[in-house]
């Protein structure tokens, strides 16, 4: 996404909102709670004193890999429409 | 990585405090106010590469944004000697001393109490957090070691109610509200709480949860809740048996007033009430008045709590197109949401040509309700006789609502630029409108002698009849070809928009 969208979605609230929503939806499918499992999993294998940036490379990519795509699919459309429909109110 | 800080971000808030990350979370981690989602959007770029993304820190020393994934606040903190920086996602401290993150209990506070703010400026009620309990809770916890864990058999959650005399179309309405899901997980979350508990219908129907849900199996005497209706429901006092349905409403009614008592505001409009069962119950209907002369439309929304649905054979239908009678839920919404023409007899002032003309009305769904409640039109009261309607009218476990939505049904005559746009947080392309049924509500007998039971849903999928103090298990086609009075139906997606009510 370009700078100016994001600002505009910033601006509105409407990145806080869809943010609300993602969180919410990935808490509904137990995602949150698989990502749990997974860090916790990575904190006892590697020891208490793991850094944050080592856990973030170690789980970033299986994490998305565990999003699910009905969720994807409704935060693109979600963000689409948000942005279409700023257009036309700034058009008119 | 530590929870209680680190030895730098103890020294630099003993000589600035916590001034600087209280400015700087609230303006630019969660923005607690229009102004500040402004000044967010606009200054939130690294300083070095002009990225909006990669993990952005503020400096907390300086004025200073730069991104983490290239290396743009290391830099800072490296050439200026300045080793706190803040998150700018998720308001955490990195400490480049120590090389993580820390966490500090004083900051958390301050982050916790702004998020709130956040989400009140953005009418959202409040922003999901993974629960943590309180002082009061973990001691609760701890006095009280016994722990239940609900298998998938388990039957918690279910109790039979006395009858106290013509009373089970108070005990079916009952059992319909303690299986209300999202009522249930309002409750049990312990979430009413009260100024005047002891004349509460509220306060009574958050003890019958707690009663339900205590593991004991004995049957329950309603007869609190009973006195309560009776005080705040005067057409229902008294000991013959009332109907289901009129007993329904003016519960909900009641239960509305009562939480009016303890208000929730809401911030864009204070109007609109924000209270647990106009969350769940309450819907929007829209009507349309077409003037057949020069086509204009006026339109109205009115709030609902639930559909009455007419079964006999459609009064002064007009065309050849299917005038028998409706012999299933589904025939019974579309001829509800039919374009119906009000007839020569009953000419209407239009509100474009100021002239009276015939007009054509139709009734449509502007918003969805949480639950959506359908009252089938058995009992028939005319000037010439009052008569039972038994026929069976079948009604599905999974409904779809999008067919009587006001934008699919009508989509093609009024306010075709304006109001067709999609609006925050309610795009109509995307919006999932299928429900579940979760109760039931039967009438046996006449008019005059009947009873009445329920069927309800329980963990999912399990169907239970209750029959006031008798509980039996059930399987869906029980429910399915039961005759059915009142039909509860539960969204299976929730919303979480601005607009949307939760």
């Amino acid at each position: 996404m370009k700078t100016a969208p994001h600002q505009r979605l910033v601006m509105a609230g409407d990145r806080d909102v869809l943010k609300e929503l993602l969180r919410r939806r990935l808490v509904e499918c137990g995602w949150r709670d698989q990502v749990k499992i997974i860090c916790k999993e990575l904190i006892k294998e590697n020891g208490q004193d793991i850094t944050y940036d080592t856990l973030l490379s170690m789980v970033t990519s299986r994490a998305r890999s565990l999003v699910p795509d009905s969720v994807k699919k409704e935060l693109l459309q979600k963000i689409k429409n948000q942005l279409m429909s700023q257009e036309e109110s700034l058009k008119m | 990585m530590s929870d209680h800080g680190c030895i730098h971000l103890n020294n630099f808030k003993a000589a600035k405090g916590i001034q600087p990350y209280k400015v700087i979370h609230s303006y630019f981690v969660t923005s607690t106010s229009a102004e500040a989602r402004v000044r967010k959007a606009v200054s939130c770029l690294c300083h070095t590469c002009k990225t909006y993304k990669d993990r952005l820190h503020s400096c907390l020393h300086c004025i200073f944004f730069g991104c983490y994934v290239k290396g743009h606040i290391q830099e800072h903190a490296k050439t200026k000697k300045h080793f706190l920086a803040v998150d700018l996602s998720y308001g955490n401290i990195l400490c480049f001393q120590c090389g993580d993150y820390v966490y500090d209990r004083e900051l958390l506070a301050v982050a916790k109490s702004q998020w709130s703010e956040s989400a009140k400026s953005l009418s959202l009620g409040e922003f999901y957090r993974a629960w943590e309990p309180t002082q009061i809770e973990a001691e609760l916890l701890r006095k009280n070691p016994r722990r239940r864990r609900i298998v998938e058999n388990s039957t918690i959650g279910l109790r039979g109610l006395i009858n106290l005399g013509s009373t089970c179309f108070m005990n079916c309405i009952v059992q319909a509200l303690i299986h209300t899901p999202l009522l249930r997980d309002y409750f049990l979350a312990d979430r009413h709480h009260c100024p005047q508990p002891s004349r509460c219908l509220v306060c009574e129907v958050s003890h019958l949860f707690q009663e339900f849900y205590s593991g004991s199996k004995a049957p329950l005497t309603l007869h609190k809740l009973l006195h309560l209706i009776w005080t705040h429901a005067r057409h229902l006092a008294g000991y013959e048996q009332q109907d289901a349905h009129e007993f329904f409403i003016a519960t909900l009614d009641v239960l509305h007033r009562h939480c009016e008592a303890a208000p929730i505001l809401v911030k864009d409009n204070p109007h609109h009430c924000n209270c647990i069962i106009d969350q769940i119950f309450t819907g929007g209907l829209q009507s349309d008045v077409v003037c057949q002369a020069c086509n204009g439309v006026s339109t109205t929304i009115d709030p609902f709590w639930d559909i009455s649905l007419d079964l006999g054979p459609a009064a002064g239908a007009s065309g050849s197109d299917s005038s028998g009678p409706p012999t299933s839920l589904l025939d019974c919404l579309e001829r509800f949401t039919r374009a119906e023409h009000l007839g020569s007899s009953a000419k209407i002032k239009c509100s474009n040509c100021q002239t009276y003309q015939e007009s054509t009305k139709q009734l449509t769904m502007k918003q969805l309700p949480i639950v959506a409640s359908f009252h089938l039109k058995r009992f028939e009261h005319s000037s010439i006789q009052d008569k039972k309607i038994s026929t069976f009218i079948s009604f599905p476990e999974q409904l779809d609502m999008t067919p009587f939505m006001s934008h699919r049904r009508n989509g093609n005559n009024n306010s075709a630029s304006l109001d067709a746009l999609p609006k925050n947080g309610e795009d109509t392309a995307f919006s999932d409108n299928r429900y579940c049924l979760f109760a039931v509500i039967n009438h046996e007998g006449s008019l005059e002698t009947g009873h009445y039971t329920a069927f309800i849903r329980q963990q999912r999928d399990q169907w239970f009849k209750c029959d006031d103090h008798l509980i039996t298990r059930a399987k869906l086609k029980d429910v399915l070809t039961s005759e059915g009075y009142l039909l509860f139906y539960h969204k299976q997606i929730l919303e979480y928009g601005r607009n949307s009510k939760m």
